[in-house]
């Protein structure tokens, strides 16, 4: 929900640089869409955004680079790294925003180690989703990953696929009629 | 020519300043061939010497005195006793400096060193450079030259077409003889134009073969092999048997151009076509050449159904093996997929081998293509294997097994997967279905993409788009904006398109 | 001479009330000579007409006052530069703003009958932008100056290449992807001398965005069209395009792609030849070793770097690490974090983890990681064609299939009815133009394979 809430945000903060007199929005504006493209792991728009959001407005307004410090500790894939950058205390400008993106994050990084790791140690695993090593163990006894005491292992288990199509077999027929109909002619 | 000029270089100790003096005519493919030295040959000199005629003999002695230093002398030796009996005085001259360049050193400074005394037992009889052979020789062949040129004027005076082409082949055979090729080419070329029938041009075409194969013009090889074949009535102008003489040679001359071009295969299909009881041309190739280099090309290229057929069961060809026993076995030793052993056998012949003018650039090719082949055949009926007992098999360590491995595996000649944890090698089964969906996603998206590329392409010729030539001022201006155009966009997109964009 | 300027106005007053655009045109191309004579009064004669009414008016008097302006290419003298500088300015305010007057009201169907000067108009206003350094105030309004020209949003016009232009400089992409998205299936016929320019700055500035957003395979795309543009002579756009061609090509096939037959030679003759350090690249790439392609990176890093070319250069290593990796993967069941690092030549098993982790999670392998044995596990594509999501994909493709080839029997059917090609078909001439259509016709029916 927060994500859908975030794209009409983001529409309507790039059309409101676009149409703004100068051609340029407010560093609040900035920082919001700035965020957001973070949220949405659009790290090229975020990076040419930064870009060209105006110098006076990055140094009069330190929260743009603290956000953009952020993206590239994203862009880098350090995950630690963001963590740490993302405990600021944000403005409410972007409060909501960079605490989505934490999670976000967060899910992102648990997702992938349930993907790629058959075996992987408590503290990778702490470190790459910004928690605590007793968060750690509860996280993983929550998803049913064993923990090996002894070798301070944790063993992910990979997620089954998941599948949300489901269409009609009215639909299924209609779209088959018009293939052979394609074909015949 | 003297002594003394050659002493510096013969001091570098003999084993570069040979290739300095290759005849000239090694010298179009002499950049492929690496200099190497073949140390612990088993090669009995005399018989092969006496396997060749002609300049056969010669070049092949010299490739051996290039490449092996312990038969160097013995090599040049018999080289000079067999040019003294042909007119090429200018090989004379070449093969006694470089005997002068192996055996002078030792001789003349009189140092104790470790191969001295297998020449100072030589050099007793070493022949000395006979200068008024030179002379006398050098006169008697412009005499004959002579006497050549005047009958061919004669036969063309009296345009007697028959002695004109004898005239001409006369002439080439002395050009041979002389050494001189691209003259003999010439002239053996000439006689074409005075063929009055089938066997004329089927021997031209040979005698034209024999030199091109001696200045190694491949090509040119192929071409006039094509042309005797392709010679109407080839086959019933020749008694039987000469007949056969004549398919074997050029079987044998096209397997030798094929081998030399790297075609392998070819290669061997050819000097597998090849007669023993007709195999009798010294002056080009013995038939223990055609076993080995067809036996080898075979083994490398075919797989074991084409090498049960064309060798294994093939009664003409047995026969040439039956001149190189090794080589038979390890044909069998791979037929049977004993590896280990053949590759033994094959290591140990390969000292010979590189001492074979023709074969020597190809014996690393052709020998890892062997090895590639029995790594196919001896995983081909397991669905795993254990890379230990394969390496043991294969005669190799197992970290080199999985890099050949690896190799094959991507060049899809191997469908497999390798545990490099336990070491042991997967068969795969490729996913039909999945590789189906695959192929045809790719397809459709090809389709689409071709299909964009031409609705677009439509409007574009529709709308006559494109880059005219630069002529008179307005496009001459357009030229100049699209430059400061493209500069303009570059320096919009030189920060843009750089990869280490995160830090600033 | 106020005279004339009279008629001007009278004459666009009576034929644009009439709707006779065609005469209008007639008469405007004849009138640029009296209005650069009174350039002094165009701003009322601006005044006296209605923007929206005698759209064309307007675009004719725009024309003549931008390619008038003080401090511009032709009228570069460089005496009274301070003095004009300022003057210049406010000149170009007042264009600009007269121009996003005209584009928000004027009427399409009669800019429709003078697309060269409309664009033209654009071309000037851009480079306004351009030389003021403020390339994002204009993004919004050649955005809407081109669908005011455009019939329908799968046509190209000249103001596309300003368009991306803009959004480069200004560094703001999402504006052109709206553009860049949609495949181009017409031309607006603007008969003008530079029409091949702007046709290939478009697509040579739409693969750079497409590039700096790693849209790679529709850089490609891009690229493609711009060197396989018929050519007689060498452009510089095209020189460009070939060369980042061959990167991108590199980056997502690991290995340059011929270009299509049709290829103009000028390619192969001249601009082959031209970018030698790009070949000695792919030989490099060619040779999967990442020590070789550093090499010559180091070696030609002056040329990529003057060519701007460096960034991307630096990701056609990137992409042979990723290649390398792949290749393990293709051969290999298991293999120790530590043989990964010394086979696709990266310092350390930390650093090899990290690689393979990387392209987990952007789906180019698939693979689980052992930290306790210090093993990486690779698997096959877990796609296995059996699911309801499979299945809609397919159906995705193959409704793009048909849609696209829907409309090619279209343009087969128009190509048939065409006067032109019946009558050509019949003295049995051939033109490269009327060539293409059986071609189509034959690419309709045979090549669509799914």
């Amino acid at each position: 929900m927060i994500a859908e809430d975030l794209i009409s945000t983001c529409a309507e903060l790039e059309r409101l640089e676009l149409i703004s007199p100068t051609g340029e929005a407010t560093a609040q504006e900035y920082a919001q869409l700035l965020a957001i493209y973070l949220c949405q792991s659009d790290l090229c728009n975020a990076k040419f955004l930064w870009k060209r959001i105006p110098t006076s407005l990055k140094n009069s307004h330190d929260e743009l680079s603290l956000i953009w410090k952020v993206g590239q500790c994203m862009w880098k894939r350090d995950y630690p790294a963001a963590y740490s950058a993302l405990q600021v205390s944000w403005s409410d400008n972007v409060r909501h925003i960079m605490l989505a993106l934490q999670d976000e994050l967060r899910t992102r990084a648990v997702d992938l180690i349930a993907n790629a790791y058959s075996s992987i140690t408590v503290s990778d695993l702490s470190a790459m989703a910004g928690i605590n090593d007793r968060e750690a163990e509860r996280l993983s006894n929550a998803r049913g990953w064993i923990i090996d005491a002894e070798t301070e292992m944790v063993h992910p288990v990979r997620p089954p696929p998941s599948s949300h199509v489901t269409t009609s077999s009215e639909g299924q027929l209609n779209k088959l009629t018009d293939y052979v109909s394609f074909l015949e002619n | 020519m003297t002594l003394p000029q050659l002493l510096p270089m013969a001091y570098q100790g003999g084993v570069e300043p040979m290739q300095v003096d290759a005849p000239p005519e090694d010298n179009d493919n002499s950049n492929e061939e690496e200099f190497y030295i073949v140390r612990n040959p088993t090669l009995d000199l005399e018989t092969y010497a006496n396997s060749y005629k002609s300049l056969a003999r010669l070049h092949r002695l010299m490739f051996i005195a290039t490449h092996c230093p312990s038969m160097r002398v013995e090599a040049l030796k018999m080289a000079i006793q067999y040019v003294m009996g042909t007119y090429n005085v200018t090989l004379y001259q070449q093969l006694h400096k470089k005997l002068q360049e192996t055996v002078g050193p030792s001789s003349a400074a009189n140092l104790p060193d470790v191969a001295g005394g297998g020449a100072q037992s030589t050099s007793q009889d070493i022949p000395a450079f006979d200068i008024h052979w030179v002379e006398s020789k050098s006169k008697k062949a412009a005499l004959k030259l002579e006497k050549l040129d005047t009958d061919l004027k004669n036969y063309k005076s009296n345009s007697i077409k028959e002695s004109i082409r004898r005239g001409h082949d006369d002439l080439g055979d002395h050009y041979l003889d002389c050494g001189d090729l691209s003259n003999a080419l010439k002239c053996y070329s000439r006689a074409r134009d005075y063929c009055t029938s089938g066997k004329h041009v089927v021997n031209m075409c040979l005698n034209v073969i024999k030199v091109s194969v001696y200045l190694k013009n491949w090509s040119h090889v192929l071409s006039f092999i094509n042309k005797a074949e392709a010679t109407p009535d080839f086959s019933e102008v020749h008694g039987k048997d000469s007949n056969q003489t004549i398919m074997t040679r050029l079987k044998c001359a096209a397997g030798l151009a094929h081998l030399a071009t790297k075609m392998y295969k070819p290669a061997a299909k050819h000097f597998l076509q090849a007669n023993l009881d007709h195999c009798d041309f010294p002056e080009l190739l013995s038939p223990n050449n055609v076993a080995m280099y067809g036996g080898l090309c075979a083994l490398a290229t075919y797989d074991r159904n084409e090498l049960q057929k064309n060798v294994i069961f093939s009664s003409s060809f047995k026969l040439f093996l039956e001149l190189e026993p090794q080589l038979r076995d390890i044909i069998f030793k791979f037929y049977e997929s004993k590896y280990a052993s053949c590759l033994k056998l094959l290591d140990e012949i390969k000292e010979n081998l590189l001492l074979d003018m023709y074969l020597a650039p190809h014996v690393n090719t052709l020998y890892s293509q062997i090895r590639n082949r029995a790594l196919i055949q001896y995983f081909s009926p397991y669905l795993s294997a254990d890379m230990r007992k394969m390496a043991s098999a294969l005669n190799t360590s197992v970290h080199a097994l999985e890099d050949e491995l690896m190799q094959l595996i991507l060049d899809g000649q191997i469908q497999a997967r390798i545990d490099s944890h336990n070491k042991i090698l997967y068969a795969k089964d490729a996913d039909q279905r999945s590789s189906t969906f695959e192929r045809s996603i790719m397809m459709g998206q090809e389709y689409q993409r071709r299909t964009r590329m031409l609705i677009l392409r439509s409007a574009m010729l529709k709308n006559h788009i494109h880059v005219k030539s630069t002529t008179g001022r307005e496009t001459g201006q357009s030229g100049d904006a699209a430059q400061s155009e493209s500069t303009t966009g570059q320096r919009a997109g030189r920060g843009d398109i750089s990869h280490s964009g995160e830090q600033q | 001479m106020v005279s004339g300027l009279e008629q001007f106005v009278n004459a666009v007053q009576t034929l644009s009330s009439q709707g006779n655009y065609t005469d209008l045109c007639d008469v405007l191309s004849k009138s640029t000579e009296v209005l650069s004579k009174n350039l002094q009064h165009l701003d009322n004669v601006l005044e006296t007409l209605d923007t929206h009414q005698h759209s064309l008016g307007v675009l004719a008097v725009l024309f003549v006052k931008t390619s008038n302006l003080p401090g511009h290419p032709a009228q570069g003298s460089g005496a009274a530069e301070s003095v004009a500088h300022s003057e210049t300015k406010t000149h170009d305010v007042l264009i600009f703003n007269q121009f996003q007057n005209f584009v928000d009201k004027c009427d399409s169907t009669q800019i429709r009958q003078a697309p060269d000067t409309y664009s033209e108009v654009c071309h000037v206003v851009t480079k306004i932008l351009i030389d003021q350094k403020r390339p994002h105030r204009g993004i919004d309004l050649l955005k809407r100056a081109i669908r005011k020209l455009q019939k329908h949003e799968s046509q190209l016009t000249g103001v596309h290449a300003d368009l991306m232009q803009l959004c480069l400089l200004a560094k703001n992409f999402k504006p052109a992807l709206e553009f860049l998205d949609i495949d181009i299936c017409s031309i607006s016929d603007e008969g003008s001398q530079s029409e091949a320019k702007y046709f290939l700055l478009y697509f040579y500035y739409g693969a750079m965005i497409y590039t700096a957003l790693k849209k790679f395979d529709r850089a490609l795309y891009f690229l493609e069209v711009v060197i396989t543009t018929p050519a007689m002579a060498v452009s510089h756009i095209m020189l460009e395009a070939y060369k980042k061609y061959i990167l991108v090509c590199l980056i997502l096939h690991g290995k340059v792609l011929n270009p299509p037959k049709y290829t103009s030679q000028v390619i192969e003759r001249f601009i082959k030849p031209l970018s030698s350090a790009y070949h000695k690249l792919s030989l490099a790439y060619n040779s999967n070793s990442c020590e070789e392609l550093q090499q010559c990176l180091t070696l030609y890093a002056e040329t990529f770097n003057r060519d701007g070319n460096s960034g991307l250069a630096k990701q056609v290593l990137a992409s042979l690490r990723k290649k390398n990796i792949q290749r393990l993967t293709k051969t290999f069941l298991t293999l120790s974090l530590s043989d990964v690092a010394s086979r696709v030549q990266l310092p350390s098993p930390r650093d090899a983890e990290k690689a393979i982790l990387n392209m987990i999670e952007d789906g180019e392998i698939f693979a689980s990681i052992n930290q306790k044995d210090g093993m990486v596990f690779f698997h096959d594509d877990p796609e296995k064609f059996n699911s309801p999501a499979a299945l809609k994909r397919l159906e995705e493709e193959m409704e793009r299939c048909t849609e696209l080839d829907r409309k090619i029997l279209e343009m087969d059917e128009k190509f048939l009815v065409n006067p032109a090609f019946i009558k050509k078909q019949q003295s049995g001439a051939t033109e490269d133009d009327i060539a293409l259509a059986p071609a189509m016709s034959g690419q309709g029916s045979s090549t669509f394979t799914m």
